[in-house]
């Protein structure tokens, strides 16, 4: 059964805060091999959704498994899971190698595999430092570090790509190949689609703590239909008017209008006088598909 | 479980606060044990120059008590309970660990003040010719009851940090309820017999045997059994609250 079972599996995950349903009925599947994008804009529940996954966060209802099992269960994590949440968080007092043995001696895990991590994230020169005075991008690759302690073959990671230079982005993205590569499973959350855009194989977009779209990164860009963006002040009328039409529009304030072209837009706009700012078409690109994709769950469909 | 407590011993020591908070406490307490080695007139009541002495690791208890604390609070502060709850998801486990760790260092660092309180202050006394009294059951009992205080006060450091885990409002609570609360609510007629006794203060003193004044402290054994019984009862209530509370950051 163990060997059958996917290397991460949500189903039916739901987290209540108080009033806000933070993460609401998400399933989804992360396999071997294959790099998994979770996105979403900022607040649509990503980081809550890996916590619970990582027994951090109990859930209010539904189950978060890996190779089955619920983290809690597992008997020696960090050998079957590696995880980066916030940007690694250490004592800013502990150097960066003592913060790697803290967690290799609670694992039993020997002290000399923080000396192989460091190498292998670059941060041999910096690991008697101590973290605090660390540079956003060297605590990226040290949480990587740590995420890589047990050699797990289930990755999960938060925003790994924060605050990291353009040569760090490409850094962490063929660093994420690699590892993939080696067979394991990756599930990597961004708000930023650019970044996830060359690395994943698939993705899973949510937002407002429901999915609202999980296909291979392929099957997702070839389904795009394109449309005609239109921004400007009276978009809001515009949208009544090209609804009361018959067209397909999403967004509140950016408009993405799916069947009409730019000349029937134009004609609505001048026949009632309205002020808009740009009226263009979209593209395939992956950003006007993830714009669509989360903007359209906040409309009042 | 032993892998557990000596990655929570490495934790404390690799940072400059946990130096801080002991040696410094400890350095105090050497220097005034010189001082009143080499000025007090250990007359009447306070004849009893090794009682008199020991009374003043007092200070390195209170410090144990606030490096329990800063064993838990530090991990919320810093965020670093995320890592170490993913390494170990168990979190009364987690909270174990640290409660072995805090117990085995409050236990080394309360013989080692005991043991420097207690040769450097007869070395001295003695050397102004004053008689000590000093029998070695009685030093025994001092050091090693002493060692044992410092050791659960860590504990219930530990149970306070994982109730309260903002670290300032846990050190600052716990200082205002030892030193004005019980002082205070002790004071009260019908309450002076029993929180002065009973207090988190008292059952400290009656465990170190260092007991003075009108108080009539317990002995050191039921004096002991009233710390540990306070330090379970926070470590129940905290370790509890840990696991079923959410880690957030």
């Amino acid at each position: 059964m163990a060997a059958m079972a996917h290397a991460i599996e949500v189903s039916g995950l739901s987290k209540r805060f108080g009033e806000v349903l933070a993460v609401d009925g998400l399933s989804f599947t992360v396999d071997e091999g294959r790099i998994t994008g979770f996105l979403g804009p900022n607040g649509a529940g990503k980081t809550t959704t890996l916590r619970m996954l990582l027994g951090l966060i109990s859930p209010t209802s539904g189950t978060a498994t890996i190779e089955g099992s619920a983290y809690a269960t597992l008997h020696d994590p960090t050998r079957i899971v590696g995880a980066l949440l916030d940007g690694g968080l250490f004592h800013p007092g502990r150097s960066g190698r003592n913060h790697l043995r803290t967690m290799a001696r609670a694992a039993g895990i020997a002290d000399r595999r923080a000396d192989e991590l460091l190498e292998l994230v670059a941060l041999a020169d910096a690991g008697d430092r101590r973290a605090g005075g660390y540079s956003l991008g060297m605590r990226q690759r040290l949480g990587l570090a740590a995420a890589l302690l047990g050699d797990p073959r289930v990755l999960v990671l938060d925003e790994p790509a924060n605050g990291l230079d353009p040569q760090g982005i490409r850094w962490l993205r063929d660093f994420l190949r690699s590892l993939a590569r080696e067979g394991r499973a990756i599930l990597v959350s961004s708000h930023v689609l650019a970044e996830v855009s060359q690395t994943a194989d698939d993705v899973v977009v949510i937002a407002k703590g429901r999915s609202v779209a999980q296909a291979p990164l392929a099957e997702i860009m070839a389904s795009s239909g394109g449309g005609m963006k239109v921004v400007g002040p009276d978009t809001g009328r515009l949208r009544e008017l090209l609804l009361a039409d018959g067209a397909q529009v999403s967004g509140d304030v950016d408009l993405l209008v799916r069947n009409r072209t730019g000349e029937q837009i134009g004609r609505v706009v001048a026949q009632h006088q309205l002020v808009i700012a740009e009226l263009s078409p979209i593209g395939s690109s992956l950003e006007d598909i993830f714009f669509e994709l989360t903007e359209a769950s906040g409309g009042p469909s | 479980m032993i892998r557990l407590v000596g990655s929570e011993i490495f934790k404390l020591r690799t940072t400059r606060t946990f130096y801080g908070v002991t040696l410094l406490p400890l350095a105090l307490v050497v220097i005034i044990v010189v001082v009143a080695s080499l000025t007090a007139k250990f007359t009447g009541d306070s004849r009893d120059v090794l009682l008199q002495l020991m009374g003043i690791t007092g200070l390195t208890q209170i410090f144990t008590l606030v490096l329990g604390i800063l064993a838990v609070t530090s991990e919320y502060r810093h965020g670093t309970i995320t890592p170490s709850a993913l390494v170990v998801p168990d979190r009364i486990r987690l909270g174990l660990g640290k409660l072995g760790a805090t117990l085995l260092v409050g236990l080394i660092y309360g013989l080692l003040s005991g043991l420097l309180v207690t040769l450097i202050g007869l070395l001295l006394v003695s050397s102004r010719n004053i008689p000590t009294e000093a029998t070695f059951s009685h030093a025994a009992k001092l050091i090693v009851g002493g060692a044992i205080a410092t050791a659960l006060y860590g504990a219930v450091g530990v149970g306070i940090g994982a109730i309260i885990r903002n670290q300032v409002g846990a050190i600052v609570g716990s200082l205002i309820y030892l030193f004005l609360v019980e002082n205070l609510v002790g004071a009260i007629s019908g309450l002076d017999k029993i929180v002065p006794v009973y207090g988190l203060n008292g059952a400290g003193t009656a465990l170190s045997g260092t007991g003075t004044g009108s108080t009539d402290y317990l002995a050191q054994v039921p004096g002991g059994l009233v710390l540990l019984a306070w330090a379970a009862v926070l470590l129940a209530i905290g370790l509890t609250m840990m696991r079923s509370r959410d880690v957030t950051a």
